[in-house]
């Protein structure tokens, strides 16, 4: 490996950020640059022909298949009563907490994000209805509307995740086990949020709105029972995969039949609901795919270059303590997150930046969920987030406005990175429970 | 001829959203005899599902593939599929609009490669008569195929807005945030 070579491996990425800058289609653009990488190091290569063999092989893999069907699963639950029953379940037992119903936000959002894979969803999902609600009751947006935009991320980091699948497809790690890994970090950071909001309160008592009136005790519960269905169907979810029962894939088929019967009993399953559902799910697979696609193509390539191998050696023989390594990764991805989405951010970094864990010894289930929360801060930094252009479209807010109230949550995140960092048992117990686990 | 090719990805993306509901199809047969045997163990019930769920998981990966394929075409029509429009966005005008070529111009281009090689892979396949190696032995050129259209629908639909934008038509349309709620992450 000359660094000649690796000075060109730098130059094609360099050409691939002025691509993204231009507007390029992310996929499209790494499909350009990795046509100009095969052409430059492996001429004899057939570049094409190794492009559609490898997208094909790798895009009908039966483990990439849980992520339409989780996608689906969500774009059903969107459709449902869920939001509302959620807030009417939850907002009885709020009222006493500092804070009272800004804490519907986090705890929705915490148990809706078990049953979804993503962060926007889990944000539009909740806020539909906590949002208007909030407002009425004359809550002060700065912390309605941030704490839904942090709270919303936990979407990613509580299973089922779609960036865990994309991340454990890439690393080849068992997304079962990622599941697992992720369910502490998630309560752990939803703790996080909510002591910010109970803090806040105490030192700002008069801009909290008071209590509600109070409800006797079995009136709560039965507002309570309307939560019922969502736990029924985590239980199904979350248990089928904990339990070793079901793989990923198995246990989002089971997923998307159960939010079916939710919408049933919800009477919202309708013909129109069922086909929107299917084409927003199969729009949403598509656009990820296209990416998947590139990256794959994109892989193939560098591999080609060397540049994955030179970098982890490069790294090796500079000795960066794996602490450090990780900082240094973590303020990459910051950046990077800035600009790129978190798919895209994963699966373009995963060719160099996954030989360079190993070769560390970072542990690449601790990894995923590190690089998963980094993602969730990526969503609300500007000027791209998803959470932030989620809320925007709800809210009429601007992009750095919510940036800005959604701070504080941001650096709930990083706390939880640090307390991750130096207790990593937080990140492994529940997966090396796991002795059975599927596939 | 433009409301024809409206139809066109219309009609794919309706195909790929049958791909997507076959999809759970697949994916459930090949659950069905490990909940069988579930049901027999910790219940001691007979077994509901006795059945082998030959190649379920390769044809629910071939269903994967095809259904987003089909789709990239009317996702794109959408304006759905990611890029950064930050700079893009600062653009007003004539440079907005030349920005806008240089994306299509080049996407077009790209599409192509992915189209002609995605037919390629498809007809080669077809003439050696690859065969998948699952218990089920697929002719590789099915799945295939929808890789193939798909590609080939996408390539279409870039090349017909860069001749609107060129043209002096409309912009793409960019999802509004309501939207941006389903472009899930």
């Amino acid at each position: 490996m000359g660094s000649i070579d690796a000075q060109i491996a730098l130059l094609a990425i360099c050409a691939l950020f002025f691509l993204f800058g231009t507007g390029i289609w992310i996929g499209m653009s790494m499909i350009g640059v990795s046509i100009a990488v095969m052409w430059l190091f492996a001429p004899a290569k057939p570049a094409g022909d190794a492009m559609a063999t490898v997208v094909f092989s790798d895009l009908s893999s039966w483990t990439l298949t849980a992520l339409p069907l989780f996608i689906w699963m969500g774009e059903v639950l969107f459709r449902t009563a869920i939001s509302e029953e959620m807030f009417r379940g939850l907002a009885p037992w709020m009222q006493r907490l500092p804070g009272r119903l800004v804490h519907t936000n986090i705890i929705g959002c915490t148990i809706f994000a078990a049953v979804s894979g993503s962060s926007a969803a889990t944000c539009a999902t909740i806020g539909k209805m906590t949002v208007p609600e909030l407002r009425r009751r004359g809550y002060p947006d700065a912390i309605a509307i941030g704490s839904l935009s942090g709270a919303g991320t936990l979407g990613l980091l509580i299973p089922p995740s779609l960036i865990m699948i994309v991340y454990g497809v890439q690393a080849e790690v068992s997304i079962a086990k990622l599941f697992a890994a992720g369910i502490i970090p998630g309560v752990l950071l939803a703790g996080l949020m909510m002591s910010y909001v109970a803090g806040w309160s105490l030192l700002n008592p008069s801009k909290i709105p008071p209590a509600d009136p109070a409800m006797p005790l079995t009136e709560k519960l039965r507002e309570s029972s309307s939560l019922i269905p969502v736990v029924l169907l985590i239980l199904l979810v979350l248990g089928s995969i904990y339990a070793g029962v079901a793989t990923a894939t198995e246990s989002a088929a089971f997923g998307v039949l159960g939010s079916f019967a939710i919408a049933f009993w919800q009477r919202r399953l309708t013909l129109r609901n069922f086909w929107d559902s299917v084409m927003g799910a199969t729009r949403l697979t598509s656009m990820i795919l296209l990416i998947l696609a590139g990256a794959s193509f994109l892989k193939l390539a560098m591999g080609f270059t060397g540049l994955p191998r030179h970098l982890a050696e490069t790294i090796a023989a500079m000795g960066l303590t794996p602490g450090m390594l990780i900082l240094v990764l973590a303020v990459l991805y910051i950046i990077l997150g800035c600009f790129l989405d978190g798919i895209s951010m994963i699966v373009l970094t995963a060719a160099i930046v996954l030989p360079m864990i190993e070769q560390a010894g970072i542990d690449k289930i601790w990894f995923g969920i590190f690089i998963t929360i980094v993602v969730e801060m990526a969503q609300i930094t500007p000027p791209v987030g998803f959470n932030l252009f989620v809320l925007q479209g709800m809210t009429g807010k601007s992009i750095f406005w919510i940036g800005k109230v959604s701070l504080p949550f941001f650096l709930s995140m990083v706390l939880c990175l640090l307390l991750l960092y130096f207790f990593p048992g937080l990140v492994s117990f529940l997966p090396d429970m796991m002795v059975n686990a599927a596939r | 001829m433009r409301s024809a090719l409206k139809t066109l990805y219309e009609v794919t993306g309706v195909l790929g959203g049958i791909f997507m509901v076959l999809l759970l199809v697949f994916v459930l047969y090949s659950v069905g005899p490990g909940v069988g045997l579930w049901i027999e163990q910790t219940f001691g019930l007979p077994n509901p599902t006795p059945y082998v769920a030959r190649s379920a998981d390769e044809f629910a990966g071939y269903a994967m593939l095809a259904s987003a394929f089909l789709a990239l075409a009317s996702t794109f029509g959408r304006g759905e599929h990611i890029r950064v429009t930050l700079f893009v966005q600062r653009l007003q005008g004539t440079p907005r609009r030349l920005a806008e070529i240089w994306c299509l111009a080049l996407g077009s281009l790209l599409t192509g490669y992915l189209a002609w090689f995605s037919v390629r892979l498809c007809w080669q396949s077809y003439e050696i008569n690859d065969l998948s190696t699952g218990l089920v032995a697929t002719p590789l050129w099915m799945p295939q195929v929808g890789m193939a259209v798909g590609a080939v629908v996408l390539c279409i639909a870039v090349v017909e807005q860069l001749v609107v934008v060129a043209t002096g038509g409309p912009l793409m349309e960019e999802p509004s945030g309501e939207e941006a709620a389903h472009l899930e992450r």
